[in-house]
């Protein structure tokens, strides 16, 4: 029965990563399509432009409900390991991003701020942060 | 935190992986575990020490009384 439990709460975590894995991919196929769907797809029509961005805001909730039953499916010391590095990426972006506001205010930046550029970044932060955790408790 | 997990898994002939599937979590944690890199949550405290038939205190020691 226990090793039972075991293989649901395994098959589960594989479960949730898979689902997380797939909302990753639709925001950021959502996201570009709100980006540059505009310029390239549909001539800059505001009313497909809304609803560009609705789909957006729509599967992002869908990703982060999608990643909190990712961290409670997984166990505990990687549970840990994803919380830590969510501190480091959410410092990151808090620090980081009001800097370029304040900067960027005192006209010390030229041009302007690129939020794709700004997300991107807050990924490779998470992951590297996720890759210290993982190296730490090795 | 200090514990006995290496030694008891050990005596049973146990790889990390047979005592993570019997525990239902990682290699890594039970890896973390036995390094006293992790201490675990008391529920999974609990299901060690059930696994092993001992109490809690007799499968984690606190450093203070070493």
């Amino acid at each position: 029965m226990q090793t039972h439990n075991q293989t649901q709460f395994h098959q589960q975590g594989i479960l949730s990563a898979g689902q997380l894995a797939l909302w990753t991919v639709a925001w950021v196929a959502t996201l570009a399509l709100a980006s540059f769907g505009p310029r390239l797809l549909w001539d800059a029509q505001p009313a497909v432009s809304w609803v560009a961005v609705a789909a957006n805001l729509a599967v992002g909730v869908g990703w982060i409900v999608a990643h909190a039953r990712y961290l409670r499916s997984i166990d505990e010391l990687q549970r840990k390991i994803m919380q830590d590095a969510l501190v480091v990426t959410l410092g990151v972006g808090w620090v980081g991003g009001f800097a370029y506001v304040v900067a960027e205010a005192a006209d010390l930046i030229a041009h302007d701020s690129a939020i794709g550029i700004f997300s991107a970044l807050l990924g490779v932060v998470y992951m590297l942060a996720i890759a210290a955790g993982h190296l730490r408790y090795r | 935190m200090r514990n006995r997990l290496r030694e008891l898994r050990a005596e049973r002939t146990w790889t990390q992986a047979d005592l993570a599937a019997h525990a239902g979590v990682s290699r890594q944690t039970i890896n973390a575990i036995e390094q006293g890199k992790f201490d675990p949550s008391l529920p999974l405290a609990f299901r060690l020490a059930r696994l092993f038939d001992l109490k809690i205190e007799e499968l984690f020691l606190d450093e203070e009384d070493a």
